[in-house]
């Protein structure tokens, strides 16, 4: 059964790079929306420097592994903005489109000339997501970020690790993948908008400024109790507390124990298992799961907090004999908090909730072959959010664009290759776009 | 200018996994009415408090992700309690619901039931791993899902830093807000789909998937590549070690610096020019150092000696903002704390004053993520007290007398 889109008609054209924009596209392509991805190969970043092109194939513009997964369900067209006859182009296309998104410093698509009155003269009611690094307005605006940056700068960072250990941080940039989220939330709401009023808009979204929510308790504790986080068990690694010191609730939850990461058999790498135990009768079950008899010292919350080594030793007794799956299915069937730490290959291959909800399902790339794709993290009743296009190749949609959407002739098209529009004139071209030339 | 979701009434029925999700529905301007058991959701009562001191109504995280709503108790458990959400969802464009599979099903307030008296109604149910699959009814916690999602395997410490480290989970509740951002997601997708065929729908949103797509590149490492990545202090995973990012400045406040393309001519001129103005450079401005040879095999000894002495000797918001200022994509490694002294944050009027009236004060809260420049994202209110808006929502608007409110208050209703 075929079923509609809850973007079907919408048409988006995307100037973003990296990763946080194309993150964000990567969505709406998903819900439905036409995504018109603008590149240029001079100037590209996200295809190349790839590190996740497979062992024995070329490394070049096509054969990036993490930018096949990131831009699913777009067309390229390859487009030199900064000519007159570029802009004329992506002024055509913005004329028939509903949503604009980049993701460049703060002052960049203004120099273009293609800045949010500039659009409003093309299409009055675009809806213009900027997804900078600082925003568009305030101070800093001309900073820029990665997002390690953003993390470091907006507090999220310093919120992970051990306690008078340097921070652990985020091993990725999590504010690409929120970043992401946010300028795509940012688009659907001002498109909702946009149905009910007419109305269009430009929304300034900062990757730096989107993380500081993300640290809503820690902010009050400090705004409304004066306390702040450089203190002493702070941050208190995978506790909910750190023993010794002063007892505070550190924004994850409850201050609980047990509430660990716990080494699980053969002790490889990847070999943990996280359990937490939310009430004394969660610990009880615990505690007869592991055959144990019953510790006075642990009966109580209190208890476990003010043991919590002994606590983690004992259990970590238990752990180390079993692997990370089985310690998880006999906690769980026992109504006990306990999943392991899932590497990559764990969730692609081993984890059984993952495989029944169809998160990583095969799409075939004309130049990487068949892999699996990363699936919406939610089901759409009337909607389903699916993946339907792997990544463009770079260019690969550049005719469609030009002469079927925009109703350029086919020596619009050529002379556009001559001239540098759609590709800088001494650079080799793939063998698709010889094609299309054709 | 009105908010860009005004005009929607969403029912969120939602513990501490999900109320992030309602508060961006309500800072957007939908009017969020929370429906909590009678006495208060259980989350009120997570720390820290006002003052410390423990109360439903103290409690800071629910403060901060229950803004913008209005708040009733409802006890579905009775036929009263159940009528009256009935009339509510029927009247409702978004219902928001955490409860584990099945639960409102059980209690004859199954999804499909609520959406057949109101056709263009939108549920989403939010929920630790979906509505389907072998690990539907696991329990679960932040810590839990940052293990299994992934996030932890790419978290940690290089061994020189912390000797056998376990892999490290990042706190402040982020698997809450991962799965809240995806449910957001996919309901404003649904009411831009509703704005053109009227049909509303059900959204089965899982916070374990959200988490495991929040990983940037591990996934595509594993799946083109066959890699598995190492976890390194302060930067990000990679198959094999990398030159560290993170510098400790003057002040004891760590720096992230990495430099963006690497160690080319280029960013060495641009680094030598920076700490030769504060007689830091020591040989690097050599023009020897514009040979790509020559940078590789001093690689170690600029990062690990020059600059790494450079950001000792300054504090950390002096070196991050000279980066900056130079073109490096530098970060000091703040506290949230620190964020309130951030004049770009003040610019762009990033702090909000929200008032407590019942205690005669109010408190600054962060704002939103990203300014809308044509309809205003931002917190309208505080919190609700435990069943603040009872006798606004049921008489006022529901029709009930004062007198059929007691009673339902008698009986455990409400």
């Amino acid at each position: 059964m075929a079923f509609p889109k809850a973007l079907q008609n919408i048409r988006v054209v995307d100037f973003s790079w990296v990763r946080a924009g194309p993150w964000a596209t990567r969505w709406l392509g998903a819900l439905g929306a036409e995504i018109v991805k603008i590149e240029w190969p001079e100037t590209e970043r996200g295809r190349l420097p790839s590190s996740t092109t497979p062992q024995g194939m070329e490394t070049n513009l096509n054969t990036s592994g993490n930018f096949n997964d990131t831009n699913v369900n777009k067309k390229s067209i390859t487009l030199n903005v900064r000519s007159p006859k570029g802009l004329e182009i992506a002024k055509r296309l913005i004329s028939v489109s509903d949503i604009v998104i980049e993701n460049f410093s703060s002052r960049v698509l203004q120099k273009w000339g293609l800045g949010y009155e500039e659009l409003c003269k093309v299409k009055p009611d675009i809806v213009y997501v900027s997804m900078s690094g600082y925003g568009h307005t305030g101070r800093d605006h001309a900073f820029t970020t990665f997002g390690p940056v953003a993390q470091a700068v907006s507090g999220l960072t310093w919120q992970s690790g051990l306690p008078d250990a340097p921070p652990a941080g985020w091993g990725w940039s999590y504010m690409d993948d929120t970043g992401g989220m946010y300028g795509a939330m940012c688009a659907l709401t001002g498109l909702y908008h946009r149905n009910m009023t007419g109305k269009g808009q430009h929304i300034d979204q900062s990757q730096m400024v989107s993380s500081v929510p993300l640290n809503g308790p820690a902010l009050l504790d400090f705004t409304v109790n004066g306390r702040g986080t450089r203190r002493p068990g702070f941050p208190p690694g995978n506790r909910a507390h750190w023993p010794g010191t002063p007892l505070v609730d550190n924004y994850r939850g409850p201050t609980v124990a047990p509430h660990n990461a716990y080494r699980a058999s053969p002790g490889g790498y990847n070999d943990w298992c996280t359990i937490v135990c939310h009430s004394d009768a969660e610990w009880r079950a615990l505690e007869a799961l592991m055959g144990l008899p019953q510790d006075p010292r642990f009966a109580t919350a209190s208890g476990r907090l003010a043991h919590q080594e002994d606590l983690d030793t004992l259990i970590e007794s238990w752990t180390s004999t079993l692997g990370k799956y089985d310690i998880a299915e006999r906690c769980q069937a026992a109504g006990i908090r306990a999943l392991p730490v899932q590497s990559a290959e764990d969730r692609v291959e081993n984890d059984p909730q993952l495989r029944h909800r169809g998160m990583y399902l095969p799409m075939t790339h004309p130049a990487l072959g068949t892999h699996k794709v990363q699936n919406a993290p939610f089901k759409m009743s009337a909607t389903p959010a699916t993946n339907t296009l792997p990544s463009p190749m770079i260019g690969q949609h550049t005719r469609d664009i030009v002469e079927g959407l925009l109703g350029y002739s086919h020596n619009d098209l050529r002379a556009g290759y001559d001239d540098g529009t759609f590709w800088p004139v001494k650079r080799p071209r793939f063998s698709y776009q010889e094609e299309m030339l054709q | 200018m009105t908010c860009p979701l005004a005009g929607l009434r969403v029912l969120e029925l939602a513990n501490e996994t999900g109320h992030f999700c309602g508060k961006l529905l309500g800072d957007l301007g939908a009017d969020v009415v929370k429906i909590e058991p009678p006495g208060g959701e259980p989350c009120r009562g997570i720390g820290p408090f006002l003052d410390d001191v423990p109360h439903p109504d103290r409690g800071l995280p629910f403060w901060y992700y229950n803004t913008s709503k209005r708040g009733i108790t409802l006890n579905l458990q009775t036929e009263d309690g159940r009528a009256l959400f009935r009339r509510l969802a029927a009247g409702a464009d978004i219902v928001l619901e955490t409860f584990r599979p099945g639960y409102l099903a059980s209690l004859g307030l199954d999804h499909e039931s609520l959406r057949a008296e109101n056709p263009g109604l939108i549920v989403c149910a939010l929920t630790p791993f979906g509505q389907t699959g072998p690990w539907r009814d696991y329990l679960s916690s932040d810590l839990s899902h940052m293990a299994a999602g992934g996030e932890m395997a790419s978290c940690g410490y290089d061994e020189a830093d912390v000797p056998n480290a376990p892999p490290i989970a990042p706190g402040g509740g982020n698997a809450w807000h991962m799965g809240g951002h995806y449910a957001y997601m996919a309901i404003a997708a649904a009411l831009v789909y509703r704005t053109m065929s009227g049909e509303g729908q059900l959204i089965d949103v899982s916070i374990h998937e959200a988490c495991a797509l929040t990983t940037e590149s591990a996934i595509a490492n594993y799946i083109y590549r066959g890699e598995t990545l190492l976890r390194q202090t302060g930067r990000h995973h990679a198959p094999a070690p990398t030159a560290r990012t993170q510098f400790r400045a003057k002040d004891g406040i760590y720096v992230t610096a990495l430099i963006s393309g690497g160690l080319n001519p280029r960013n060495v001129r641009s680094l030598a020019d920076l700490m030769d103005r504060y007689g830091m450079a020591g040989d690097l401005k050599d023009p020897k150092y514009q040979d790509p040879a020559v940078i590789a095999e001093n690689a170690a000894r600029i990062i690990d000696g020059l600059l790494a002495s450079f950001i000792a000797s300054l504090p950390a918001e002096e070196v991050y903002r000279a980066g900056q200022g130079a073109g490096f994509t530098w970060g000091a490694v703040r506290a949230p704390e620190d964020l309130l002294k951030d004049e770009h944050l003040h610019d762009r009027g990033f702090w909000k004053t929200v008032e407590h009236p019942e205690l005669g004060r109010s408190f600054v809260y962060p704002g939103e993520a990203a300014i809308f420049n044509g309809s205003p994202w931002s917190i309208s209110r505080r919190a609700p007290l435990t069943g603040e808006h009872n006798l606004e929502i049921f008489v006022e608007e529901l029709g009930l007398s004062r007198a059929e409110l007691s009673v339902l208050r008698e009986n455990g209703a409400i």
